[in-house]
């Protein structure tokens, strides 16, 4: 496994300007190749997932903060731009930031409280925190429509076209995608980057070196909410009805095994994840009923086989097991 | 006020319920030292092994108690072997994600061989109401209350006086000292996973009782509130964790109270941040204690 993604990058480090090319040029003319909505539908719903998996990727593999509850700031995002669009009638590129930095904001108020909590606990807390925000979703029926759902969301259009069909709609969230790899990629090699990598390895450590981590960490969480609320603003127009019934706690767990599957740490193990996922559970759809029962196998053979996932940073602390033996295999070489 | 006092009844009852789900979840969390996420999947399993032995066997307690113990201490043997005995030195995300997998792996085969649908429970105990005073209560609330007290009695004595409940704490206190102690820390680990298991078994099947229903896709949100109730409690404290059950139990109740039950949840779990917020791990926090 790890030959062939050594390869991978040698090919793509020769070849760097054509692959960019083919790769750009196959992306834009999906629609042509692909002309049946329902594949289409797939691909959109990767790309969604590619959004989503990155987010969390960002909290849980660069500052190893572990969020388990995902899905309620999805669930702000996508809620923020339904209502301020059907009731409001507001613009949805306009919308499209406001519902990040709303969620950014959600994001704040619950890590401010909370940085002082560590693994387990801090995992609870936004376990709970997806559950609130979901059950006030189902309960505040004046603003959310409650049970019922909102319906009738409008579809974003630019220079007269309407994204109305997946189609369409393909560009909005092939563009999403890029940019938000563009400005992660950015980030993460930046100052503030490497602050969250040093925090994920060793937080004493980190702070002792004079990183400001409770600022860092809030800052991390902070960027992982934003993009939860972007892809959960792209989203609601996009079915064009929401209800509190996709935003539960078991899509956390989805998007945070995408994210575990394609490997934690890396900017392009969450896209794999996600395009692995989105095909197998399509792929696995004929065997219907033990269509979960073999998506759940497959999540733990993964962790018996490669904890790091199929393109995790395997030189960091999570790896598990196999760092410790490199370790151990180093301060052997140095003892000899 | 008589409504109130009622429906603390209530909250002390469906509390004992947590109570002992939370006593379970933190001698796994104690003995294994990784959080879990199949707890509502061995109470679910609890609550069909009772509901298949009273379908076949007839209204007898004592045998259904016997039946969720043993099949949950089954499903807790599986799920030490598939999700813990490997990953004792690895980062602990590891297990977590492993639980979650085992835990949908269950729940999705429990849909597929005990059914999607819910299930009415058999009315194993007479629902006689007796009133003292304004207070009503049932008598399935007194045979919970009972149950639940004896139950972590024999737990107390088990742990604080037999040779077994001594090498259970030593595991839970340091794993390594354990070992040079001479202590079988696999064994002891795994015995320890499947007596938390089995207590869990015996919740669900009086949560089934309680609400005369069951169903594969029950173990999810009370999983959560064994989980929120043990955090409460410090994780690994077995009396602080019987404590955060009992809280939330009662918070819920009171609460519906004052607003309608859709908000139950809401109740909970916004208690148990507010909690970590003043104390962030829980009652059972200590100076100086080991992080």
């Amino acid at each position: 496994m790890n030959e062939i993604i050594i390869r991978l990058k040698r090919f793509y480090e020769n070849h760097k300007i054509i692959t960019i090319l083919i790769g750009s040029i196959l992306l834009l003319l999906m629609p042509v190749i692909f002309p049946k909505s329902y594949i289409m539908g797939i691909i959109c719903r990767i790309l969604l997932y590619m959004i989503l998996a990155g987010g969390l990727n960002v909290i849980n593999g660069y500052s190893s903060q572990f969020c388990i509850g995902y899905a309620g700031f999805f669930c702000i995002g996508a809620y923020t731009e339904a209502i301020l669009a059907v009731k409001l009638k507001i613009n949805f590129w306009l919308l499209l930031p406001v519902a990040g930095i709303f969620t950014a904001v959600a994001g704040l108020l619950l890590c401010l409280p909370t940085l002082k909590l560590k693994g387990k606990y801090l995992a609870l807390v936004t376990l709970g925190f997806s559950e609130i925000v979901r059950l006030v979703a189902l309960n505040w029926s004046s603003l959310t429509g409650g049970p019922m759902g909102l319906k009738g969301i409008p579809v974003p259009r630019i220079f007269g076209i309407q994204f109305k069909s997946s189609l369409s709609y393909y560009y909005i969230f092939l563009l999403l995608v890029v940019v938000f790899l563009f400005v992660t990629r950015r980030v993460i090699n930046s100052r503030i980057g490497r602050a969250w990598m040093s925090i994920r390895e060793d937080e004493q450590a980190a702070r002792s070196l004079g990183v400001d981590t409770y600022k860092y960490k809030a800052l991390n969480f902070m960027y992982g909410a934003f993009w939860a609320g972007i892809a959960g603003a792209a989203y609601a127009p996009y079915t064009r009805y929401i209800d509190s019934t996709f935003f539960t706690l078991d899509e956390g767990f989805n998007i945070l095994s995408m994210v575990i599957i394609g490997g934690m740490g890396t900017l392009v193990g969450p896209m794999a994840g996600s395009v692995v996922v989105n095909f197998l559970t399509e792929l696995l759809r004929p065997i219907s009923e033990y269509r979960m029962v073999a998506y759940a196998i497959l999540i733990i053979a993964m962790m018996w086989l490669r904890p790091q996932g199929l393109f995790g940073a395997s030189n960091s602390i999570l790896a598990g097991r196999k760092i410790n033996k490199k370790i151990r295999k180093a301060k052997k070489e140095v003892a000899a | 006020m008589e409504y109130l006092l009622n429906q603390l009844v209530n909250g002390i009852s469906q509390g004992a319920i947590y109570a002992l789900m939370a006593i379970g979840y933190s001698v796994v969390v104690g003995v294994t030292g990784l959080i879990t996420f199949t707890h509502g999947e061995v109470i679910m399993i609890g609550a069909f092994a009772s509901f298949y032995i009273f379908q076949f066997f007839g209204n007898n307690l004592i045998l259904g108690i016997a039946a969720s113990f043993i099949a949950s201490w089954l499903i807790g043997m599986f799920i030490y072997y598939v999700c813990y005995d490997r990953f004792f030195e690895a980062p602990s995300h590891i297990s977590l994600i492993c639980t979650i997998g085992a835990s949908m792996l269950i729940k999705n085969l429990a849909q597929i061989y005990f059914g999607p649908n819910q299930k009415p429970m058999l009315n194993i105990i007479d629902n006689k109401v007796f009133r003292i005073g304004v207070l009503q209560i049932s008598l399935i609330q007194i045979v919970i209350l009972v149950t639940v007290i004896v139950l972590a009695g024999i737990l107390a004595f088990f742990i604080n006086n037999t040779r077994w409940g001594i090498m259970l704490r030593t595991v839970s206190q340091d794993k390594k000292a354990a070992y040079l102690m001479g202590v079988n820390v696999r064994r002891t680990a795994m015995i320890g996973n499947c007596i938390g298991c089995g207590l869990a078994g015996i919740a669900g099947m009086l949560i089934s009782i309680y609400y005369q229903t069951l169903q594969a896709t029950m173990g999810g949100p009370l999983g959560m509130k064994a989980f929120s109730s043990s955090v409460l409690g410090g994780l690994t404290d077995t009396r602080f964790s019987a404590l955060g059950g009992l809280a939330i139990g009662l918070i819920e109740n009171l609460g519906i109270t004052i607003s309608t039950a859709s908000f139950r949840d809401i109740f909970a779990f916004g208690f148990l941040i507010a909690v970590l917020i003043i104390r962030p791990e829980g009652f059972a926090s200590k100076k100086g204690a080991r992080p």
